[in-house]
């Protein structure tokens, strides 16, 4: 927009006209806002279209392609391997009906609140010294 | 015989009457979008996942752990603790009829669902298809205070675009209501729904960076849920510094604002929900 030009300012008492300068008609407070606000809008912040060549472009589509056959492939399987143990726990499960009815109550209780431990942690580039504790007893509940 | 063209008083021929058309009008029915039409906005057209639109951004560019840590571990493990054997569908609690036998009964409002004030979904036993897995998380921050000082709005939204890395929706207010300042369309917040890459991110500090280090956190209310699998739960303004976006340029945000973090997951009821959540280290507790 248009230049606005400068207000006379008075210091000590003398008013000066500053030609030229650009002035804000906002103080801090709301300068800090609009520019919040501009933080938020999405003009001037869209990055640059890549400008890629015809060999570019289809170098990209055949990695991407291939990419999603690769990830497709790994899902199906991860499904199947799924798929079977899920049949595994079924035929257990019916295994140990004709076998032991006892060991059989004991593995079709469910807890009423079922919890993962919290001390389980997602994996990290960086583990710690000790990664598996395999003594480990969980935390001692107090009887009331 | 040839039809006489003139109009007498006693009788008006057929041929006179305006014809109309048996075949419904449907250009008003059919919208376009006369932008898609424009030749120069072609590129606008292109999806969104091709390189060569406008809108392209890459999102497979680093390891997703929590991602590769439910499909390796967390999955097979959900499924065999959520077991049960020989169980079965248990049918759905929706709203019930008052009856047939009167008009006032047929038309009345229907009425609650047995035992409940909420409805509720069929709940399918788990198998290797359906394991419960958190579909997305909705970062919802209401500003009140916003009512009074509008641009406490911009504000909030900036931190929740700033937690999120999305930009969040405006928020308006319903309705009028004297006693809590409400004017109904007045601005008080934002919110955004996180899934895929965007929501591991944010769940991954969530769990790893904000939630062991707020001292009050006891946890997860265990009576948390809208029956349908979807736990909330809320961050105040103080708890706002732990994450790691604000934490190093805390004098920048003076005036934060507290956050309602919405995980919703597949799960049909919450105890399920509950189970998976308390596997990516969410903890629960009855107080």
């Amino acid at each position: 927009m248009f230049k606005s030009f400068a207000k006379p300012q008075s210091s000590s008492g003398v008013l000066t006209f500053i030609r030229g300068k650009r002035i804000s008609a906002t103080n801090p407070a709301t300068e800090r806002i609009v520019q919040q606000l501009s933080v938020l809008a999405a003009g001037r912040k869209q990055p640059k279209l890549l400008n890629l060549s015809n060999e570019d472009i289809v170098k990209h589509r055949t990695i991407m392609s291939a990419w999603k056959l690769f990830t497709r492939k790994k899902k199906r399987a991860e499904q199947e391997q799924l798929n079977q143990q899920y049949e595994s726990i079924c035929n257990a499960m019916n295994d140990l009906k004709e076998t032991s009815p006892a060991l059989f109550e004991l593995a079709s209780h469910k807890e009423k609140r079922l919890r993962f431990p919290l001390e389980m942690r997602f994996p990290t580039e960086y583990p710690p010294n000790r990664p598996w504790v395999y003594n480990f007893t969980g935390p001692v509940k107090k009887r009331k | 015989m040839s039809k006489v063209f003139i109009r007498q008083f006693s009788k008006t021929g057929i041929s006179l009457k305006p014809g109309y058309s048996t075949v419904h009008p449907v250009h008003h029915l059919v919208k376009v979008e006369k932008s898609n039409l424009k030749p120069s906005l072609k590129e606008l057209l292109v999806p969104h996942d091709d390189i060569t639109s406008i809108k392209y951004r890459p999102y497979e560019i680093d390891q997703d752990r929590i991602a590769e840590h439910y499909t390796n571990t967390l999955k097979s493990d959900l499924m065999l603790n959520l077991y049960q054997y020989d169980a079965d569908t248990i049918p759905a609690n929706p709203k019930r009829s008052w009856g047939v036998d009167s008009p006032y009964k047929l038309y009345r409002p229907l009425k609650k669902p047995l035992g409940s004030i909420r409805t509720r979904g069929q709940i399918k036993p788990v198998t290797a298809k359906n394991i419960p897995e958190i579909t997305g998380v909705t970062v919802h921050s209401y500003n009140k205070k916003a009512l009074v000082e509008p641009w406490l709005d911009i504000t909030t939204r900036l931190q929740v675009a700033t937690l999120t890395n999305v930009k969040p929706k405006q928020l308006f207010a319903k309705r009028n209501l004297v006693e809590f300042k409400l004017r109904k369309g007045k601005p008080v917040g934002g919110k955004v729904e996180l899934t895929g890459r965007d929501m591991t991110q944010f769940l991954s500090t969530l769990i790893e960076l904000v939630l062991p280090r707020i001292r009050t956190f006891k946890g997860i209310k265990n009576s948390s849920g809208d029956k349908k699998g979807n736990i909330t739960f809320g961050l105040t303004n103080e708890d706002m510094q732990f994450f790691p976006e604000i934490e190093a340029f805390q004098d920048l945000y003076p005036n934060m604002n507290g956050l309602h973090i919405t995980i919703k997951t597949s799960a049909s009821n919450d105890e399920q929900a509950r189970t998976l959540l308390s596997a990516y280290g969410f903890p629960f507790t009855n107080a």
